[in-house]
Parts: C-alpha cells; sequence; structure tokens
C-alpha cells in the first residue's frame, strides 16, 4: 500500500471520518480521562492564542444538526454568526 | 434562571445567528464514557440539546473533531464571533458571557463587520464553569470529578462547592452584563471567603 498523501482537513463531510486520521489520533481526541495533560494542553494553547485569529477568515464547513439538517456555516454569510464548543460532560 | 447565553440569545437572537458545535466530552467517567463512535456523539448531543434545553441548532462534529480542531486546537469552550463577511470579529478563548455581550454590541454597532472586544481574549475564565459545572460532571460520574480533581488541582471539588454556593455566586458568576471595576475587587473578596466557609463546611461531613 502506497504512504497515503496528506490533504488539508475536510471540513464539508458531515460526520464523515477522514480516513487520514490514525486510531491514535482518534484515541487521543477522545480520551477516556481528563488527565493534566489535558489541562496543560489548554494552558499552553491558550498562551500561544492558538485558533483561528480575528480578521482572517473563518474554515468553512458543513455539518449536521441534532435534527439531521445539514448546515453550511458559508451560506450564512451576510449577517453576524455566534459559534459557540461544548459538550454537556 | 436563564444560563447567560441563552440570555445573549434573547438579546441578539433575532440580529446574530446561534449556531453550537458537539465536540468530544471533556470529563468522561463511569456513566457517561468517551464516545466510541459518531453516532455515539450524536446520540449523545440529542441527549444535550434535549436536557439543556437548547433553542438554537446544535451541529455535530465528526469523530475525530476536525471543525473544533481546525478553528481552537481543541479548547475546551472557545467561542467565535463571525462577522457579516465571513471572518473572526472575536475569539474567546474561554467563553466568557459578559466580555462576549460587549463584543456584539461593538460588532453590531459598526454594522455587523470588523474585528470588536479587542478581537481576542485569552483570559481562562474559570469562575462561570465551577459555578455551573457540577451538572455535566454529575452526568460524567464520581470518575469524572476525580478525574477533574486529579488532572487540574481539585477543580472537581471546587465545582462541587460552587453549586452549593451557586444561589448566593450565580448573580455574579452568571451573569451576561459586565460588571464595573469596583465590583470585580469585592467579586474576588467574596470568593476566597466562599470557598473557606465551603472547606470547612464539606470537611466537617
Amino acid at each position: 500500500m502506497s504512504t497515503p498523501k496528506r490533504e488539508p482537513p475536510d471540513l464539508t463531510s458531515p460526520g464523515a471520518l477522514s480516513s487520514l486520521e490514525s486510531r491514535r489520533q482518534l484515541d487521543e481526541y477522545n480520551y477516556e480521562h481528563f488527565r493534566p495533560k489535558h489541562l496543560l494542553a489548554d494552558l499552553w494553547r491558550t498562551a500561544k492564542g492558538e485558533g483561528v485569529q480575528p480578521g482572517s477568515e473563518v474554515p468553512d464547513f458543513e455539518l449536521e444538526t441534532t435534527e439531521g439538517e445539514r448546515v453550511c456555516l458559508s451560506a450564512l454569510r451576510g449577517q453576524p454568526v455566534l459559534l459557540h464548543f461544548g459538550n454537556a460532560t | 434562571m436563564v444560563t447567560p447565553i441563552k440570555q445573549l440569545y434573547e438579546w441578539y437572537g433575532d440580529r446574530v445567528k446561534f449556531l453550537d458545535i458537539f465536540v468530544r466530552q471533556s470529563h468522561p467517567g463511569e456513566l457517561r464514557g468517551a464516545y466510541r463512535t459518531y453516532e455515539e456523539k450524536r446520540e449523545g448531543a440529542q441527549e444535550h440539546k434535549r436536557q439543556e434545553e437548547l433553542p438554537w441548532p446544535l451541529l455535530v462534529d465528526n469523530y475525530a473533531g476536525t471543525v473544533h480542531k481546525a478553528y481552537s486546537g481543541g479548547m475546551p469552550d472557545p467561542v467565535f464571533l463571525i462577522d457579516s463577511e465571513g471572518m473572526v470579529s472575536f475569539y474567546g478563548m474561554w467563553t466568557h458571557i459578559p466580555t462576549l455581550k460587549e463584543a456584539i454590541d461593538e460588532l453590531l454597532a459598526h454594522g455587523g463587520r470588523g474585528i470588536a472586544g479587542g478581537g481576542l481574549d485569552r483570559t481562562p475564565h474559570f469562575f462561570a464553569s465551577f459555578v455551573d459545572g457540577w451538572r455535566g460532571l454529575r452526568r460524567g460520574g464520581k470518575r469524572s470529578v476525580l478525574d477533574y480533581d486529579l488532572g487540574a488541582g481539585g477543580a472537581g471539588t471546587l465545582s462541587f462547592l460552587g453549586n452549593k454556593a451557586k444561589p448566593l455566586l450565580a448573580p455574579l458568576a452568571l451573569r451576561a452584563e459586565p460588571l464595573p471595576a469596583t465590583a470585580k475587587l469585592a467579586l474576588g473578596g467574596a470568593l476566597v471567603a466562599v470557598a473557606l466557609a465551603g472547606g470547612l463546611l464539606r470537611g466537617r461531613d
């Protein structure tokens, strides 16, 4: 098997798993236990100001709502959008 | 009481499109473990929308957290205010509603375009999550609380105490309006007093 080509992540496929993500990366992201390293990683990201910076264009995506409706971010152009990320647990 | 982000929705929902993206569990435990599949994550999101009675759409990120990571590197509680041309107007790395409100006011005052609220807020705002975060930890179970205590210097216990003191702290911790500077000083003193009193009470059990 040939080595997979590195391509930018596909942000437009709802729920689909990018074949470029290895099992290890998936397990790391969906960790079983909150550990000090997770807090440290968050604080490190905070110190660096990691993320999409003010003034830059947001990456587009298309995801499904809990009701199964597909929402494409770029289709909402023309009005401000408040985009919050989180989980209940 | 209305959670502060819902308060913003009541105030601005007609002018700003609200969206939430559901990410991995920050505090998995024995009652709610880490999601093993996208389907499990989607079910978790549906339950979350129902339990929290979220009035705006909740989108489910893929299992790899691709959108979550692309936007924030995977922060637990980030918020982006996107202007009407698709640019980031304000990025709060640790969502703080009063700060977000100021940014929304500024963005709307400038016709919905451009950077607002100073653009980037990197301050780790933990106060609201300690007062309002117990519900989530309880859903995860005892293991969620223990891991949070071990992983973040007693943060699980602090959330327990914050929840106990919620009637007292909510007007400060869960407000949607920014506080004047003098009130911020008083707040710091009160928080220390409550933490000390709470520690004494819990030690007696």
